[in-house]
């Protein structure tokens, strides 16, 4: 989970284009501001890449925070 | 509606605020009419986390597909059947999907742009008395506005899902004018059975990329208007969405569609999002068509 959740601070950073954004499982889209709808699913497919595994909509329209995300990521991947 | 948005939906409130904020008066003219009908149908405490709810869901269905689409090169389905399957055949599924559609015609700022034009270039342009035909209504918002516009105006619609005939006949009653709208479940495409040359004016907002030959439904459309008839057709363009299966690249492929058939194009519009998804080749447009049959061969 530690894992997941320093991968996925490398991806917040290159979609965000901020070498500084640090998140936690707490982080919600009102702690980054360009954090949309348009920029959530940009994000959902960066991980994908990275952690080499496909989304479905579903899946990913309801993440609350970065915790509920690890916790999908995780899952997915049986750990 | 926003207050829901904002506690529960907090990534879409920025596009909804943008829309608001883009023609506040079209907006709130919009907002105030189609979420008294969803009231009318849902109440006046459940129509907004349902149909937000849909809207939030069918967006994000929407911008997961674009990214998809980006990635690819082309749409994920390619049939009919795919989608059929998928899609239109589950009653859940398409009850969803439709009420979140509703609220587009409003909470996405480039589809207020065609609202202006369909209210004000054709629903109140059209003949007076006019008989109407609607192909695809889909959630029905479209000409049961063309109805709140015109109380002279008649409707016949006509829909291939039981979700939409049901979605729409209990719009129309919300509104109040179910004396003057009748639906049907019925192929578009089939349409070409009913007697020619009897409607004054034709809608058919997005159905044509829903199909595989989409110059079926412009024919048609000619096929039941009168000569001089209004006609009111939209479609998309590089805009991916699970049940999108004809790839519109450009607007002239619309115009030409429409000119072969008989069809003098007397408006068009192409609108695209404020927002994209970043280093996007494809633009998503969403185009609207004022089309009249024509009376002579050139005419």
């Amino acid at each position: 989970m530690a894992d997941t959740l320093s991968k996925l601070q490398d991806v917040f950073r290159d979609v965000f284009e901020d070498d500084d954004l640090v998140i936690s499982r707490a982080t919600t889209a009102a702690q980054v501001s360009a954090w949309d709808s348009v920029m959530h699913v940009t994000l959902m497919m960066a991980a994908e890449r990275a952690f080499k595994l496909r989304f479905k909509s579903g899946e990913v329209t309801g993440l609350k925070n970065v915790g509920e995300l690890v916790d999908l990521i995780d899952r997915r991947l049986g750990g | 509606m926003f207050a829901y948005a904002r506690a529960n939906h907090p990534r879409s409130v920025r596009g909804m605020e943008e829309a608001l904020a883009k023609d506040p008066e079209l907006f709130t003219e919009v907002a105030e009419k189609f979420g008294g009908w969803a009231a009318g149908v849902h109440g006046d405490e459940g129509w907004a986390p349902l149909c937000v709810d849909a809207y939030v869901n069918f967006s994000n269905d929407v911008i997961m597909a674009q990214a998809r689409y980006e990635a690819d090169g082309h749409y994920e389905n390619s049939s009919f059947a795919e989608c059929e399957a998928s899609v239109y055949a589950d009653r859940e599924v398409m009850d969803e999907y439709l009420w979140g559609v509703f609220l587009t015609n409003f909470l996405w700022s480039h589809h207020m742009e065609l609202s202006r034009v369909f209210r004000d270039r054709f629903a109140r342009k059209i003949a007076a008395n006019a008989s109407v035909v609607e192909i695809a209504p889909g959630h029905g918002g479209w000409g049961v506005w063309l109805l709140s516009e015109r109380p002279d105006a008649r409707l016949q619609a006509f829909d291939i899902s039981p979700s939409s005939i049901a979605i729409a006949s209990s719009i129309a009653k919300s509104a109040g004018v179910a004396d003057r709208a009748s639906y049907e479940r019925r192929n578009a495409l089939d349409l070409s059975a009913l007697p020619a040359g009897e409607a004054d004016a034709c809608l058919c907002s997005f159905l044509i990329e829903h199909l595989e030959e989409p110059e079926k439904l412009v024919e048609v459309m000619a096929h039941l208007l009168k000569p001089g008839g209004k006609a009111w057709l939209t479609g998309a363009l590089t805009a991916a969405q699970i049940d999108h299966i004809y790839e519109f690249r450009k607007e002239s492929e619309l115009v030409l569609m429409a000119e072969k058939y008989g069809f003098r194009v007397l408006e068009t519009m192409s609108v695209a999002p404020l927002r994209t998804l970043p280093k996007a080749r494809f633009v998503p447009r969403s185009m609207g068509l004022l089309l009249q049959k024509r009376t002579t061969e050139l005419g």
